[in-house]
């Protein structure tokens, strides 16, 4: 890919941008978010037309008009979302767009697709509906469907946002064993040490532009976070707060799951004023009902205080009235509203405080001032803050989001994969962002699958396993081993 | 044949074709309010060329193209021109109102005497029971049917896939032109000729089937045997004394509709849609 550059609107996506990647190895490309990775990747697939550049598959200049003419060119493109859509079974997930004939023979599909499985090492239910998923089986299923339509370069995005460590080994294992049969792989990450162990060679992109492409044995990764971000990047903070008085307090809370089971079984947890707690664990241990029941969006039996005032029965608004702030899990569906610009965003659930408020009216100014502040908090690049906050990268939007969370005199600061999507500079912004507040007075929970992002940046990480919050043992609080085990619920 | 029964399948028939016409056009995503309009429209558009041709075949023909145009109506103004879906129901309903009242007045109204040609009503039943299974067989078996399902729960994740939302769902409502053609065209039979606004809320009842039904083929079919039997059972039950009270006509006529409303009412939030409904 050659001189690639895509515009929307006044904004350049990408302005000469370039990419090439050799046959039989994984390849790594990184950037800052809105730097341009999944777009450039989109032009690959099909999915983006360029305004000008030049694309070449095994030499041959291409010009995908849709995704249609990119897979059977044999690109295929892994989202950082997933395309598995839960409603279908797995073999229907597999096959759809690439079925063998127009009657679906699901006994020979399913046979095809255990043999491809089997290939991988992989096991799967293929009759069973595709909702059942963990992210780690999801993310199985899409490499199957790469390899069912005979995919000979594979681009993934993001493809361990959402796994376990161990999870992502076994996927970078799966992809090696691809690219050793002679298949394209592209990784786009915002992990670094990944792509040190993993890949080959490693494309920098920075706001549009390539700014370097070269074999990973040639580079570390303090060279590449220099080059990702333009500057020196922020050493993490390691000063520990010392904890103060008891300020969060939740106990013997139950909380019944989506299904209608008990997901969390009389979890207790203190968090101490100044003090940034992170919550490890296998996704689907709780975590989410716990999130929500403290949130006030899920019913809950048990204990929730704050200083000492209970939260039990407190609707949302009257819990965020009295201090709380989220970054939740999902900003499309539970942070923001897409189609409302950055400034209506920004005031959304503090609008009913001073000064954002105005007796029952909000206050215009007021509410612009408090924009730019949010948007500034973590330099969210945006297009003016009267646009509507879909215009912006999902990584800019997890900025915003958490500038918001961390906005008017938080006292309790609910964080659940708070980093999802963001680039190391982000990570580092939102964790200092979120240490600064607990110092002036605040605590924070911190949800996360990534242990080692919570073994960096907390104060103290306790786990959650089976709907139950365990503590380490006294001088272990952040000891990877101990925290591992407590995780998947072997007895200390 | 038992009247009673008779009675039911008559009354039943009209519902499931319409509400298979809206399951083809839901599972696509393609919010459809608009059954009502295409099937008086085809009910028009029938007892109108059955008189003046006198062909029961051409009436037929005439009744489905009829539906078949409205339904392609709704696919240009909601896929192409991303207009909302139910404004362009809502749309094409009045039309069909207002469309069916001119073209009556003008053509029927004049030949009342004459007699129209229609198909027996056997064929009607005949096509609903296959239909019935084809819908079904089609959307579990069909590689069409498993983009149709696919496209209406993420069009944003089958166009990776590289499918074209937009041209499953013109496809899909074609198919909902068709089975509503055959429904209206039915409806005129049973009467032997139009009149206004005769659908009386069919296609309402139908959709209503077809939430009931889980937006599932059998279950819907079970929901459309239920109404047409409420509307059979009310006809037999009107002017029976009620704990000795005559009930005026009007309120055995109102019980389909509340039946409907009670049906609606007890599932609220119990059925789970498509995901994809109403998204581009």
């Amino acid at each position: 890919m050659t001189g690639v550059t895509v515009r929307f609107g006044p904004v350049a996506a990408l302005s000469e941008a370039s990419f090439a990647a050799e046959r039989g190895a994984i390849h790594a490309l990184v950037g800052e978010n809105g730097a341009g990775k999944t777009t450039l990747m989109r032009v690959l697939f099909g999915a983006q037309r360029p305004d000008s550049g030049r694309v070449e598959v095994d030499g041959r200049p291409v010009a995908f008009r849709s995704s249609r003419e990119a897979i059977k060119a044999g690109i295929g493109m892994v989202s950082q979302h997933y395309s598995v859509i839960p409603e279908l079974t797995c073999l229907q997930n597999l096959t759809l767009g690439a079925e063998q004939g127009w009657w679906l023979d699901t006994r020979s599909a399913a046979a095809r697709a255990t043999e491809l499985a089997a290939r991988m090492g992989y096991e799967f239910d293929w009759h069973a509906p595709s909702s059942g998923l963990s992210p780690a089986g999801s993310q199985k299923l899409e490499i199957l469907k790469l390899l069912w339509r005979d995919s000979k370069v594979m681009v993934l995005d993001e493809p361990t946002a959402m796994l376990s460590p161990a999870d992502s080994d076994a996927l970078y294992a799966s992809l090696a064993s691809l690219a050793g049969e002679g298949a394209t792989v592209v990784v786009v990450t915002h992990r670094l040490p990944e792509v040190l162990a993993h890949c080959r060679t490693v494309t920098v992109l920075r706001a549009g532009r390539t700014v370097e492409a070269r074999p990973v044995g040639e580079t570390t990764t303090d060279e590449l976070a220099g080059l990702i971000v333009g500057h020196e990047p922020p050493r993490p903070v390691t000063d520990r707060a010392t904890a103060g008085a008891p300020m969060f307090v939740v106990e013997g809370l139950r909380v019944r799951g989506y299904r209608g089971d008990e997901a969390v079984k009389g979890a207790s947890l203190t968090l101490h004023q100044g003090e940034v707690v992170g919550l490890a664990g296998v996704d689907g241990n709780g975590q989410r009902e716990l999130f929500q029941a403290l949130v006030g969006t899920r019913p809950a039996q048990g204990r929730i205080e704050l200083q000492g005032e209970t939260w039990v029965g407190l609707r949302p608004g009257a819990r965020l009235a009295a201090g709380l702030r989220l970054i939740p899990e999902d900003r499309h569906r539970e942070g923001i509203v897409e189609d409302w610009t950055l400034v209506e965003n920004a005031a959304l659930g503090l609008h009913r405080r001073p000064p954002l408020a105005k007796g029952r009216l909000t206050d215009g100014p007021a509410k612009l001032e408090h924009a730019a502040r949010v948007a500034d908090r973590f330099a969210t690049r945006h297009g003016g803050l009267g646009s509507a906050i879909r215009s912006l990268s999902g990584g800019n939007q997890q900025r915003f989001v958490a500038g918001r969370a961390l906005a008017m005199e938080p006292k309790v600061v609910l964080a659940f994969q708070p980093t999802r999507g963001l680039d190391i500079d982000g990570t580092a912004k939102v964790y200092a962002a979120v240490r600064e507040a607990c110092r002036a007075g605040a605590c924070a929970l911190v949800v996360s699958f990534d242990l080692d992002e919570l073994l960096e940046q907390c104060d103290r990480v306790v786990a959650v396993c089976g709907g139950l919050v365990r503590e380490p043992r006294p001088g272990l609080e952040r000891d990877r081993r101990e925290i591992g085990r407590l995780m998947v619920g072997v007895e200390a | 044949m038992n009247l009673a029964l008779a009675s039911l399948i008559t009354l039943s028939v009209p519902l499931v074709l319409a509400a298979l016409g809206g399951l083809t056009s839901e599972r696509a995503g393609v919010m459809n309010i608009g059954l009502e309009g295409k099937l008086l429209a085809a009910a028009c558009a029938t007892a109108v060329v059955a008189v003046q041709s006198g062909n029961a075949v051409l009436g037929l023909l005439a009744g489905v193209a009829a539906a078949v145009v409205l339904s392609l109506t709704h696919a240009v103004l909601t896929q192409s021109f991303r207009l909302d879906h139910i404004i362009s129901g809502m749309a094409l309903n009045a039309l069909a109102l207002g469309g069916t009242n001119v073209v009556a007045k003008a053509v029927i109204d004049q030949e009342r005497s004459l007699e129209g040609a229609y198909l027996p009503v056997g064929f009607y039943w005949a096509a609903a029971a296959v239909a019935v299974v084809a819908v079904a067989v089609y959307l579990a078996r069909v590689r069409g049917g498993q983009w149709l399902l696919a496209v209406g729960n993420d069009p944003d994740k089958s166009r990776q896939m590289g499918l074209d939302p937009v041209r499953v769902r013109y496809g899909a409502l074609v198919a909902t032109g068709v089975l509503c053609g055959l429904g209206g065209a039915l409806i005129a039979s049973n009467a032997g000729s139009f009149t206004d606004g005769m659908t009386a809320g069919r296609g309402f009842i139908a959709l209503a089937a077809l939430i009931l039904g889980g937006w599932r083929p059998l279950p819907t079919l079970l929901a459309c045997l239920v109404f047409g039997g409420v509307e059979a059972a009310q006809l037999q039950l009107q002017g029976t004394p009620v704990f000795g009270a005559q009930l005026p006509s009007e309120f055995w006529g109102a019980l389909p509709y509340l039946a409907t409303l009670v049906a609606m009412v007890g599932l609220l939030g119990k059925t789970k849609a498509p995901a994809g409904l109403g998204r581009a």
